[in-house]
């Protein structure tokens, strides 16, 4: 039984899922043999092309829902969700 | 309502007229057309105004109009899915490459451009179903006709390569599955299990090419559109092939048979 993970993101950081910010996501998702989707409205992408998550043009306050199939599932959702947590490294009040 | 509609409604006293009205516009109707620049009538405007709904004017003839609106709404709430994949017009045919990340899906694409073909859109096709059994890949108008190269990043096909590389939208006719070559145990040898897969409802021919070190994957995706050309011009080239062993097996026989 392939592990199957479902669960819900927000976009923390004020100017949303940009360049920078998907580049470090897609660069995250891709180390996992896992699918990762990330859906917004009816539009669902691969959360491992960095068109895809640009695509999805979601800006702060978008949530995401995320699926997961497959053997390292449960890392590939921890990391997801720790990322969008963080904020991606950005908005850092000095 | 067309002419005849007018008419009709001009032809009734005003208090039957009303009573008509008011039942019809009590239905949940999104809103009336008045085609050929007809002037409606006021009770019709009344009674759609009581019970809100709208009621637009064309100039159109009723049959065009209606033919018209018919294609828009078909158009319109059209089945689609996005497909994470490719999408080029090879010698015409429409090739949707799919398979699993970072196989080299854009990578096959971006060289088929390069020998001349065309990128319809990358990574993330929006796929329709439009009637007739079609699905159409349609490129995606924020993004225009970016890709990604792992190594590269994010480049431009359209500035990169001109207009003659590039579509807005493109029926698909074969799907072209990328596998790792472990994995490709299952692949057809032949030529003549002529599979099928699914989108939408609508069946298309599949290919499977396993990836394999040195293998050039371009000519072998420009093989696959000129042999679907072929295909539908009724030459299946794998079964003429092996038509022509079967009667090269019966002809044996036969030598066999005289020579006892």
């Amino acid at each position: 039984m392939i592990p199957q993970l479902k669960t819900e993101v927000i976009i923390l950081n004020k100017l949303g899922l940009h360049a920078r910010p998907a580049a470090l996501l897609v660069q995250a998702t891709s180390k996992f043999k896992s699918d990762i989707y990330l859906k917004k409205n009816e539009m669902e992408v691969n959360a491992k092309s960095i068109l895809g998550v640009m695509m999805l043009a979601a800006e702060c306050g978008t949530t995401l829902a995320v699926s997961v199939a497959g053997e390292d599932a449960e890392q590939a959702v921890k990391i997801v969700v720790e990322l969008f947590e963080s904020k991606f490294g950005e908005d850092q009040e000095e | 309502m067309g002419e005849t509609e007018i008419v009709y409604m001009e032809s009734l006293d005003p208090s039957t007229l009303e009573n008509y009205l008011e039942k019809m516009c009590s239905f949940e109707i999104p809103c009336f057309f008045v085609s050929k620049g007809l002037e409606a009538p006021q009770a019709l405007l009344d009674a759609a105004e009581r019970q809100g709904r709208p009621v637009l004017g064309t100039q159109l003839g009723t049959q065009e109009f209606t033919r018209r609106f018919s294609s828009f709404l078909e158009a319109h709430f059209a089945p689609q899915q996005y497909l994470h994949g490719s999408l080029a017009d090879v010698y015409g045919v429409g090739l949707l490459y799919i398979g699993p990340s970072g196989i080299g899906k854009s990578e096959c694409v971006l060289d088929l451009v390069e020998r001349g073909h065309r990128l319809v859109c990358d990574d993330m096709v929006r796929i329709i179903r439009e009637p007739g059994e079609t699905l159409v890949g349609v490129a995606n108008e924020e993004l225009g006709h970016h890709m990604e190269i792992r190594g590269l990043g994010i480049i431009d096909i359209f500035r990169l390569f001109g207009i003659r590389a590039v579509r807005k939208r493109k029926r698909i006719e074969v799907v072209v599955e990328l596998i790792n070559w472990e994995d490709g145990a299952e692949i057809d040898r032949t030529g003549l299990a002529d599979r099928t897969t699914e989108i939408l409802g609508v069946s298309l021919p599949l290919v499977q090419v396993p990836l394999v070190p040195g293998k050039n994957i371009t000519v072998i995706g420009e093989v696959i559109a000129t042999n679907h050309l072929l295909k539908l011009k009724g030459h299946h080239s794998a079964r003429e092939f092996n038509r022509r062993l079967l009667e090269q097996m019966k002809q044996v026989d036969y030598i066999d048979e005289v020579s006892e």
